[in-house]
């Protein structure tokens, strides 16, 4: 009787992605993401102890001052909390239990076909800070911090062989809330929510030390910051993820999140940003995302669906193709745990015609392993 | 030639066997105390690298302690691609059985266990800490938890869940044991105790503190590339905090072996020796066998055979020995590397530092060395009956009586006098300074094998005076005959108590050094240790276990009011251009006042030079650094380098590396430590000193309260048990020195056969024929006990007043074990008569 009336109450849901209430916390006793929050900036730019998953992620497209050379990078940081009851309170000592940190570089040098990348796992103290009152991570090698003036972000990647990447992206839009009432849902699960920030386009200058060269480089980047405590839903193994900046100066971010099962989530979406930051979306049952293409991972033997075509019932315009292809295909991030590979990458995005209509960063995550399991 | 040589083997395979045993047993103690030593004492000392792996590069202090301030200031070197840094701690702890009491010292070593996750070689084979990843808030930075490795919980007969009740600088704590770590590819040695670094930190009261950071490279494929490395290494020390230094790991390997190196060259010194015996046994058993192929060798002769021939056939005889011995010596060697280098490791670890046993290598240098030596000394000591044997007269000759050769470098005094006066002017060396600081004297050694020599060869001439002496007494025919065989002083005689002398002098020169020591180390304390109570920290002992007591504890010991004052002692290494020392903080008032000590220049003697902090230094400090008479030492602390001025010397027999003493707020402000390692308690008038003890140690059962005779014992256990290496290499020398005695006798009753067989006639019976050879052999040992004492006291002289001061800079006071002496030379009369006896009685029944 109660599974019929739960299967009654979440069925308008699973077939419209309406609105399912959150629970204020998880089971371990972590808060939920609420509806309607109105974050503060740059306080909430900052770390948000207390939830059990968040993360800070820049990706862009990079370009040699009056050169040819061409790069990607992906610059990600994650926080996990510890004890429930312990991890708001205050960060203390070199070596706390409070929270967990990681960080993952990566450089994908375009032109050369090169992929560079690295991880770090490292606990909260002397080599993993975040702050909580602005953005300031310092993180493995990561650190990035808010541009004097509060609009933008510093950057910093450090790569073997003392290489760096230093960037200053400055916003050329407003800063985007996805998801409904302020919530972006990853799943049925009641707590399966976060709060979903992301500047779609930064204006990226900078230099990069790249194999013992120094060089200009100017882009275009994205970045999202996303806090929950409980990502994906039970029944999900992964995602497959892009964001997308066309050259008509709006942007497009869609995800396929893949259930254990093999299809696709209904609280997968698409969602597309105007050139002044509004945004419109779809839910699973308005769009596919078709795997034109696989490769191989020659490291790890994992398969990724690195060509894909998203197609879509955009609001306001009918239906729109966008085909992501990588610009070099072994983008594959094998982290220090393998269980962890997943392939993150520079693409092309053309249209149903075959011209290029934008650039794109795919994600493609949980083919290793469960990662529903880890991240709930 | 080959068939003649081996000819023999299969008839007397057994005393063949013998031989190659006893050069394997020669090579084998060589070879496996090089091994040991090298495993016990070589290694990085980097307990956790079980756990981690080997790194690349160690930031450290000079005073092996890291704030955690300054290691917040290596944060910026941690986001560094490159390289991992792993800050490491560790101290020892005690397990405490159910009713309290210690039952083993381990070693407690905190890793940031989460961070290991990112080390190249724990990437490849992943170390679960946990069943649950998600658990790592609970175990990381517990107040308890620990892991063990099989090794470790079979010693503390622990399991998983288990609450273990420890030690841990002097306070009672409790382990909780989370998992023993049981992969097979993870050595981890019987007496780690892994924990995450912010437990071991509290485990050990030692919050905020660090001992080192390793610098583990990320590309470890590069980690052999020079150039990468050397790139590596200055970048890393141009971003260090000042106070900070980062040299390759491997140099630490260098900088302990140096710290060993005199303490290794007296084990390999040692070891020469019963190369040396054990060579000496080969001559006497090759000569006992040329001497019964006597005829057999004069017959080859008569019919035409070329002496060259037979001094071939016995040299290829010698070879052959040598290099079945050696091959059977390497393998021996390797085995007894396993027995000694726990020895071995336990003296280190006593007298130098913190060291764990490295996997035993066999080498092919060991290998080499091994073969060489035994190839060598089989050579040489099968030269001399090779010899004898191409001497040999055709069988007509020989047939008219007994024959033997004549060494007439054994009857010419002039070549020992010769030795005798090389060694005096040996003296006159310099020492030879080796890695590390330490001083190795090569006019000591030198003048010690010269003397030893010397007079093993002047001892024929001692046996001889000897049998004249006592024939004058001698009424009946046993003693007579005995004594006027001594008389003639055949070179089988003669080389007979050469050999003994050898062993004689070794072990008289050693007694005298173990004794003279001990005896000093006593005198020490009687005049050092005036107060009632010593406190320390329980259940930590040796050199490798500098943890400290935790201050606030100490603190609030002291407030007893049965104290009146307490001389509390600072430690802490210090590195000089020489190689580490040791840096004090003492109540300078005191030790310039009422403590005393054995002073050999009292305070105020020397001037200290402007500038300089003034300091109390050790013999061995002084004699190190070589300001003896005043002058200046640098150190390198934390502050950057400091520099003392000795106002006195005073002898200190605790460590070879020296010691200097500051005071203690200047000995605080250079190293930022505060942690004591010992406090002398004088008590307040009234007070009752056992209840006092007894009360100190119930309040505080983690600290170790005792008396100064219970201290006195504790000292001496320690150095008892860097003496055991001594007293086993004695006992094998002396040993081989007796089966040598033996041999010789077989051999000179061997070629005295014509002599017995015509006093057989003349009616000397079977028991008179035993006496004689009995007193025979009771001669042989007395002459060796005179010349062996004479030897071994100039040895006891060299060791004590040359090597001794020149390798250690310690005065040792002169004692001559009279004692020991006088049963040492009874057991050798008793042994070289039952010798004579047993010889005699074995070679009736072969001849019959």
């Amino acid at each position: 009787m109660k599974i019929t009336i739960l299967i009654l109450f979440f069925l308008p849901a699973l077939l419209n992605g309406e609105w399912i209430e959150p629970f204020t916390r998880t089971a371990e006793g972590l808060p939920v993401p609420y509806s309607d929050y109105k974050p503060v900036f740059p306080r909430d730019h900052g770390s948000h102890r207390g939830y059990g998953i968040e993360w800070w992620y820049w990706v862009g497209h990079l370009t040699e001052k009056g050169g040819e050379e061409k790069f990607g990078f992906q610059s990600t940081v994650f926080r996990l909390a510890g004890d429930p009851q312990e991890a708001r309170k205050p960060a203390f000592g070199n070596f706390g239990n409070r929270q967990l940190y990681m960080a993952h570089t990566a450089l994908s040098d375009l032109n050369g076909e090169k992929y560079l990348h690295r991880d770090r796992i490292l606990r909260e103290g002397w080599q993993a800070s975040a702050s909580d009152r602005t953005l300031s991570l310092k993180v493995g090698g990561i650190e990035a911090v808010m541009l004097d003036g509060g609009t933008g972000h510093r950057l910093k990647c450090g790569f073997l062989g003392d290489d760096l990447l230093e960037l200053e992206l400055v916003p050329k839009k407003p800063l985007v809330r996805f998801g409904d009432n302020g919530l972006s849902r990853k799943g049925n699960g009641r707590s399966s929510v976060s709060w979903y920030w992301s500047y779609t386009r930064l204006q990226a200058k900078g230099k990069l030390r790249y194999e013992g060269k120094e060089v200009e480089v100017s882009g275009s980047a994205w970045m999202d910051h996303e806090i929950s405590s409980s990502q994906l839903g039970d029944d999900l193994e992964g995602w497959d993820w892009t964001c997308i900046q066309l050259a008509d100066d709006t942007e497009v971010k869609a995800y396929r999140l893949r259930r254990k099962d093999g299809r696709s989530d209904p609280w997968s979406a698409v969602y597309w940003i105007d050139e002044h930051g509004k945004t419109e979306r779809v839910y699973g049952n308005n769009f596919s995302w078709i795997v034109e293409r696989t490769w191989t991972s020659p490291s790890t033997g994992l398969k990724y669906p690195t060509t894909v075509r998203i197609e879509a019932i955009r609001p306001d315009r009918g239906k729109v193709v966008y085909r992501l292809s990588p610009i070099i295909e072994n983008q594959e991030f094998i982290g220090k745990i393998k269980s962890n590979a997943y392939w993150e990458g520079a693409c092309r995005v053309s249209d149903d015609q075959g011209r290029t209509v934008g650039k794109a960063y795919l994600e493609l995550a949980g083919y290793a392993g469960d990662l529903g399991a880890r991240l709930n | 030639m080959v068939r003649t040589t081996f000819r023999h083997w299969r008839a007397s395979i057994g005393q063949y066997l013998l031989l190659i045993a006893i050069v394997a047993v020669g090579v084998g103690a060589f070879n496996g105390i090089r091994q040991a030593s090298r495993a016990a004492s070589a290694n990085f000392g980097l307990f956790n690298e079980a756990v981690s792996g080997r790194s690349d590069f160690i930031i450290e202090s000079p005073s092996q302690r890291i704030s955690e301030d300054t290691l917040s200031a290596l944060g910026s070197l941690a986001s560094y691609p490159d390289w991992h840094l792993v800050p490491v701690v560790e101290g020892s702890i005690t397990a405490l059985d159910e009713k309290g009491e210690p039952t083993g010292q381990l070693r407690l070593v905190g890793l940031d266990l989460l961070s290991l996750a990112n080390l190249p070689y724990v990437a490849k084979r992943p170390i679960e800490f946990a069943e649950e990843e998600s658990t790592w808030h609970e175990w990381l930075g517990s107040e308890k938890d620990v892991w063990l490795g099989r090794g470790t919980a079979n010693k503390l007969n622990a399991k998983k869940g288990q609450r273990i009740s420890i030690l841990a600088s002097g306070r009672v704590k409790e382990i909780f044991v989370r998992k023993i770590l049981d992969d097979r590819d993870l050595s981890v040695s019987d007496d780690l105790v892994i924990a995450d670094i912010s437990t071991a930190q509290g485990l050990l009261s030692r919050k905020g503190e660090i001992n080192r950071v390793e610098v583990v490279l990320e590309r470890a494929e590069l980690r052999e590339d020079t150039e990468y490395l050397n790139g590596i290494g200055n970048r890393i020390s141009s971003l260090l905090p000042e106070g900070l230094s980062v040299g390759p790991t491997k140099n630490r390997a260098v900088d302990r072996a140096a710290m060993t190196a005199a303490f290794r060259l007296n084990l390999t010194v040692l070891s020469l020796i019963a190369v040396l015996v054990g060579g000496y046994l080969i001559l006497q058993a090759l000569d006992a066998a040329v001497v019964r192929k006597r005829e057999e060798t004069a017959i080859l002769r008569s019919l035409g055979v070329n002496g060259r021939i037979l001094f071939l056939t016995g040299i290829l005889e010698a070879v052959a020995i040598g290099i079945l011995g050696s091959l059977a010596g390497i393998l021996v060697g390797h085995f007894l590397a396993f027995g000694a280098v726990g020895m071995f490791a336990e003296t280190v670890n006593a007298l130098y530092f913190a060291t764990s046993i490295e996997a035993i290598s066999l080498t092919w240098k060991d290998c080499a060395t091994g073969l060489l030596l035994g190839f060598l000394f089989s050579l040489v000591a099968g030269w001399l009956p090779a010899r004898d044997a191409m001497q040999t007269p055709p069988a007509q000759i020989l047939s008219k009586g007994d024959w033997s050769p004549g060494f007439l470098w054994l009857r010419n005094p002039r070549f020992g006098l010769s030795l005798i006066v090389f060694g005096a002017l040996a003296l006159l060396l310099p020492t030879l300074s080796i890695q590390g600081g330490s001083r190795m004297p090569i006019g000591g050694f030198l003048a010690a094998g010269a003397w030893i020599l010397g007079s093993a060869l002047l001892s024929g001439q001692i046996l001889v005076c000897l049998a004249k002496f006592c024939h004058g007494f001698c009424q009946s025919p046993v003693s007579r005959l005995a004594t006027s065989r001594l008389m003639d002083g055949s070179s089988r005689h003669r080389l007979a108590v050469a050999g003994l002398v050898v062993a004689v002098g070794m072990v008289t020169g050693m007694f005298q050094m173990v004794d003279s020591f001990r005896s000093t180390i006593q005198e020490w304390f009687d005049v050092r240790f005036q107060a009632e109570l010593y406190v320390s920290e329980r259940g930590v002992t040796g050199a490798g276990s500098v943890n400290g007591i935790d201050p606030a504890l100490l603190d609030e010991l002291l407030l007893d009011k049965s104290i009146d004052y307490a001389d509390v002692m600072y430690v802490c290494h210090a590195k000089a251009a020489q190689g580490i020392t040791l840096l004090a903080g003492v109540d300078f008032d005191a030790w310039t006042g009422f403590v005393r000590q054995i002073w050999l220049k009292p305070p105020g003697t020397i001037r200290p030079s402007s500038g300089a902090e003034p300091a109390l230094v050790s013999e061995a400090f002084a004699r190190r650094f070589d300001v003896l008479e005043g002058g200046t030492v640098e150190l390198d602390t934390p502050k950057g380098p400091k520099l003392v001025s000795p106002i006195g010397i005073f002898s200190d027999y605790g460590n070879e590396f020296g010691t200097a003493a500051i005071a203690i707020d200047s000995w605080k402000e250079w190293t930022g430590a505060d942690r004591p390692i010992n406090a002398s308690l004088y008590l307040a008038d009234g007070s009752e000193l056992e209840e006092t003890k007894q009360r100190l140690r119930l309040s505080y059962p983690g600290l170790d309260v005792r008396n100064a005779r219970e201290l006195r014992d504790v000292a001496l256990g320690i150095f008892e048990q860097t003496f055991k290496a001594t007293s086993a290499l004695n006992a094998i020398g002396l040993a081989v020195a007796f089966v040598g005695l033996l041999l010789g006798l077989f051999s000179i009753f061997d070629e005295s056969a014509s002599t017995w067989s015509t006093l057989r006639h003349l009616g000397f019976s079977p028991v008179q024929f035993v006496l004689s050879a009995g007193f025979e052999g009771a001669g042989i040992a007395v002459a060796s006990l005179a010349g062996g004492t004479l030897s071994g006291l100039a040895m006891g002289w060299l060791l004590i007043f040359v090597v001794n001061v020149q390798s250690f800079g310690w005065t040792l006071l002169w004692k001559v074990p009279l004692a020991d002496f006088l049963i040492f030379g009874l057991l050798m009369v008793l042994v070289g008569f039952l010798s004579g006896c047993l010889s005699a009685i074995h070679w009736s029944r072969r001849k019959t």
